[in-house]
């Protein structure tokens, strides 16, 4: 994600008073992570895997600290352990900003798998979710995610499918 | 050392202005049997006690936050002492109760420590962990515990524990609460402990 688009994200975050972003750097969302990393305003927790990230976002969040995990949808599988407990046995939601890999027209053969299992997944775990490719959308998604995890009390997830996404090298 | 001598120990050193989080397991019976209040969150969490403990930690750093883990959750998800080795929150403290035992499984199936050729004290501290220990009896446990949460400093403490769940809780302090009480009445408690709105009763944009 370019510079300027990532800018984007930082800003509906900050309009939703996000105080962590915890993320484990894909190249997807590369300027996000980025852009985190470097504000001020931001405390950026880089981990080691998703399920972690997940129980770091919740802890953040339970205690008043409002958090989102952003990660490849690959960490979607990952996460799913963490979030499962978080999301079905304490309530405790997790707001997951992603980038589509595997999306219809993906480059790479290991990307492909990605996106097979991510709607699945999400569809399983009852995790409603967005998936957004223009421009204007990025902020109010941004903020209705973080809005929809208060009200719910429950996972969502905002996906960002190309042209928002660098696809890679 | 029983983990419920321990804990009481511990239970000794809390106090209303500390948080705890739980994993899963025979602590959260015998914890919430010595401490029913409500700054501890009973979390249900599979190898990710202590990372859910970072982000409290992180969140609010004016405040002691204890983690107690089992050496099953800590081998679920080792990586997640790298991350706190490298946030290093001064006001976290993890006390991994290591029974070397699955205690929850038939049979009681040994866990890696049990092998004693891994030390997951020197994991700890190679993850960057700058107070750490290994604790055998309670009067031990107890003065390390007090040097922990006090040195300003994040810290990692495995308390080797016998097998064995503690029975005799009086009645008046079983936990019968499901996680999404146990949520709410935490969450509550850190409203009413920082004086702040988590979840208001309309949220806005």
């Amino acid at each position: 994600m370019e510079p300027r688009l990532a800018s984007l994200v930082l800003q509906g975050l900050k309009e939703a008073h996000v105080k962590f972003v915890v993320g484990l750097p894909d190249s997807m969302l590369a300027g996000v992570y980025a852009a985190a990393e470097k504000d001020p305003e931001i405390r950026y927790v880089g981990v080691t895997n998703e399920a972690e990230g997940a129980s770091i976002a919740a802890g953040a969040w339970i205690t008043g600290g409002r958090s989102v995990l952003v990660m490849e949808n690959s960490g979607l599988r990952a996460a799913c352990e963490a979030l499962s407990r978080l999301g079905l046995v304490n309530g405790i939601p997790v707001t997951m900003l992603m980038g589509y890999r595997g999306d219809l027209g993906e480059r790479f053969h290991w990307g492909v798998n990605h996106g097979i299992t991510m709607e699945p997944i999400l569809n399983a775990l009852r995790i409603p979710y967005w998936i957004i490719d223009r421009e204007d959308q990025i902020i109010p998604a941004v903020k209705r995610a973080v809005l929809h995890g208060i009200s719910s009390l429950y996972h969502n997830a905002v996906i960002f499918r190309t042209p928002l996404v660098d696809e890679g090298k | 050392m029983k983990r419920y001598e321990l804990l009481k120990e511990l239970a000794k050193l809390v106090t209303d202005q500390d948080l705890v989080i739980t994993s899963i397991g025979g602590v959260k019976p015998e914890w919430y049997s010595l401490m029913p209040g409500n700054g501890t969150m009973f979390a249900d969490l599979l190898g990710c006690a202590t990372p859910f403990s970072l982000g409290v930690a992180l969140n609010l750093p004016h405040r002691r936050v204890i983690a107690l883990d089992t050496d099953g959750g800590m081998l679920f998800n080792l990586g997640a002492l790298c991350t706190v080795g490298k946030e290093a929150p001064p006001n976290l403290t993890i006390i991994v109760l290591d029974n070397e035992r699955y205690e929850g499984v038939v049979g009681s199936p040994a866990t890696h420590t049990a092998s004693g050729r891994m030390d997951l004290e020197r994991i700890a501290a190679a993850a960057g962990i700058s107070s750490t220990g290994t604790v055998k009896t309670t009067e031990n446990f107890a003065a390390l515990a007090a040097t922990m949460l006090s040195d300003g400093q994040t810290g990692l403490m495995v308390a080797k524990i016998e097998p064995g769940i503690f029975r005799d809780v009086p009645p008046d302090r079983v936990k019968e609460s499901d996680g999404i009480e146990d949520k709410y009445r935490f969450m509550r408690h850190i409203e009413q402990l920082e004086k702040i709105s988590i979840r208001p009763r309309y949220a806005r944009e």
